[in-house]
């Protein structure tokens, strides 16, 4: 079975979804004959025309409202912003059209779209490259958000979220793309919107997505070193959100960690943090740990960026005060 | 291409159901018996009705805040309209969205936005669609010339004619964008037009005042967009109320400059002179007919139902197992 790399597997998830339903079209800027600042949409201008693979001005409001005007219409556009702290100058469309236009308009319309939006730290872009943003998405009404860790997750996450109804923020941890390379069964079918246990253990768990998974799978190895059994659980969506997988966990580990990139002010661990604190009180050994990044925006350069920005150490830290407690 | 009598009747006919529909809608407010955001269109009937009379059922209209005379003139029924800005069950949105959500699908009224601008993408989006399926149907976008400030306009007019979508964007240049008066933004009428022009794209500068220059003016452009351009229409019009019901525009002109430009640039009374002229007894029998057609649009609104709790958590989802019942859910 043929490997992909996380960048290579969502094109192939492009592919075999243009290859399946011709209202699938891809728009942004770069993404045709460059093939996406990140090789994302590299050749697929070749195979299905500028008509199905759109490059665009770089004009993200108008393109964000386009597209999901057609998509009101019919069509099912994949909307690439190049760097998701570009979607800013699209976040009116998005927010007040995309993400509601379903219900104010008491289900006439429905915005079947994906927004890709390559974002995180770890590739030296500096402050208005490298953001988190999740957060904010995670928080509105009406939108989907996807964050896959893995390659082979983030091929089935876009087949999916090609097919859902809604629109989809689908966040592609840029520092992931030609990292991991993992096998792809495509006969293997969707695998839902739910979480997934990375690693199983029965000390503390510790609940992540996107790129912070593998960092905390690396913390889990050092924990393991220490005599901890930590529980990794990738929670791919963060709407919706599969509570009831982490509830299963705390049950047998009664200590929560949440690992996430965006800033860990109000951001989505801590709506994580305080349902644990709400609804599983009594299950709990210790304090729900936290740990995003800072409240500053992202620098350039290993020493700055690793300040900000969870590390496997820095997971590694937190992680083992709880499971000391 | 010339306006004949009875297309003139049929324009009068659209203008007499807004200006009616909103006066209704005014005599409510004020009695509190509707409460929420409203905005006028009061006196630019003529640039809604010329537009849309110009369109096909299966064409599609846009809108914005101000959108009571685009969804009439595209076929919106009185009775929905009013029930929605009385929100009850049997409103365009299920009483939901009020006076700024108006939406009708199955008249091709896509419906408003209530962010200014924000409805003109969807319709360069829409009709880019249509056009992909083989249609030759287009889209209109009705926006004020407070929008075209804002620059999601200016780059839906250049990615629409980038892609080819057979979009007509109509700018209802009435004078204001609020309190700032247009002239002091943008110069004379005619001179947003000059932009577009600029920018390569179809565009035209028409009365707004008349009627038939705006259908005729309409048509005109509607033949080039099927052909699968863009084209933009400047439509020069006058705001005769204030911003909005709740609105005191006496702090930024004279009480009186809304009824006096009224007194004599009325678009309804001159059509209505017209026709008295041409086809005697007509117009007195849409009087008749639209004033029936709103006062039964009230009562059935006045007795309608409101939607309950529980449809506050309905449709926010569209796909199958997601729709929302609690904080979180997974499928």
């Amino acid at each position: 079975m043929a490997k992909f790399k996380f960048a290579e597997a969502i094109r192939a998830a492009l592919d075999d979804e243009m290859a399946a339903d011709d209202s699938v079209v891809l728009m942004g800027e770069e993404v045709g004959a460059l093939g996406g600042v990140f090789t994302v949409t590299k050749d697929l201008i070749d195979k299905y025309g500028p008509d199905r693979v759109m490059d665009s001005p770089i004009s993200e409001g108008a393109l964000a409202g386009f597209a999901a005007g057609a998509a009101t219409e019919g069509v099912r556009p994949v909307v690439e912003i190049m760097f998701s702290d570009f979607v800013m100058l699209a976040m009116d469309q998005l927010i007040n059209f995309a993400a509601k236009i379903h219900y104010m308009s008491n289900g006439q319309f429905s915005v079947p779209m994906v927004v890709r939006l390559p974002g995180g730290a770890g590739t030296n872009h500096g402050p208005q490259h490298s953001q988190s943003l999740e957060s904010w998405f995670a928080q509105t009404p009406g939108l989907v958000v996807a964050m896959p860790s893995t390659p082979s997750d983030a091929y089935w996450m876009m087949r999916e979220s090609i097919r859902l109804d809604d629109p989809v923020m689908f966040f592609e941890n840029k520092n992931l793309y030609f990292r991991l390379a993992e096998e792809i069964d495509p006969t293997e079918g969707f695998r839902g919107l739910g979480a997934a246990v990375r690693r199983e253990g029965a000390d503390v768990t510790i609940v992540s997505a996107g790129r912070m998974v593998g960092m905390s799978l690396e913390a889990a190895d050092m924990l393991a070193q220490d005599g901890y059994s930590c529980e990794v659980i990738d929670m791919r969506y963060l709407w919706p959100l599969d509570l009831d997988t982490v509830a299963r966990s705390l049950e047998k580990t009664s200590k929560l960690a949440v690992v996430y990139e965006a800033v860990e002010y109000g951001g989505w661990g801590s709506e994580i943090a305080s349902w644990a604190a709400a609804e599983h009180f009594m299950d709990l050994d210790g304090p729900v740990t936290r740990v995003g990044s800072h409240r500053v925006p992202i620098p350039v350069g290993v020493p700055l960026e690793e300040a900000v920005v969870p590390t496997p150490a820095s997971i590694h830290q937190s992680v083992l005060e709880l499971a000391k407690y | 291409m010339s306006t004949t009598p009875q297309q003139l009747l049929e324009l009068y006919r659209l203008m007499v159901l807004t200006r009616s529909v909103e006066t209704a809608i005014e005599r409510a407010h004020r009695a509190g018996r509707i409460a929420g955001s409203f905005h006028s269109s009061l006196g630019q009937e003529s640039c809604a009705a010329g537009v849309c009379a110009a369109l096909r059922p299966s064409d599609v209209v846009t809108s914005n805040h101000r959108g009571h005379g685009h969804a009439l003139s595209k076929g919106v029924s009185a009775a929905a309209v009013i029930a929605e800005l009385y929100k009850r069950t049997h409103g365009t949105s299920g009483g939901r969205g009020a006076s700024m959500h108006l939406h009708d699908r199955a008249s091709g009224f896509y419906g408003e936005t209530a962010i200014v601008a924000g409805g003109v993408p969807w319709a360069a989006g829409v009709a880019w669609a249509k056009k992909r399926t083989g249609s030759d149907d287009i889209a209109v976008s009705f926006g004020g010339d407070g929008a075209f400030a804002n620059g999601t306009f200016a780059e839906t007019i250049r990615l629409a004619k980038f892609w080819e979508a057979p979009c007509l964007f109509v700018c209802e240049n009435n004078g204001w964008a609020h309190s700032m008066p247009v002239e002091r933004i943008f110069g004379p009428p005619g001179s947003i037009t000059e932009v577009v022009r600029a920018m390569g794209v179809r565009a035209e500068c028409v009365d707004g005042r008349d009627v038939a220059a705006v259908y005729e003016a309409t048509q005109e452009l509607v033949t080039h967009v099927r052909g699968g351009q863009p084209a933009f229409l400047e439509c020069v019009v006058y705001r005769v109320r204030a911003h909005s019901i709740n609105d005191a525009d006496y702090r930024y002109r004279g009480k009186t400059d809304g009824a006096d430009w009224l007194d004599s640039n009325d678009p309804i009374a001159a059509v209505r002179h017209k026709l008295d002229e041409l086809m005697a007894g007509h117009a007195a029998a849409v009087d008749d007919d639209v004033t029936r057609i709103v006062a039964e649009a009230v009562a059935r609104a006045e007795a309608g139902q409101s939607p309950t709790p529980e449809d506050a958590f309905k449709t926010v989802y569209a796909s199958e197992g997601l729709e929302w019942h609690g904080q979180v859910q997974v499928r």
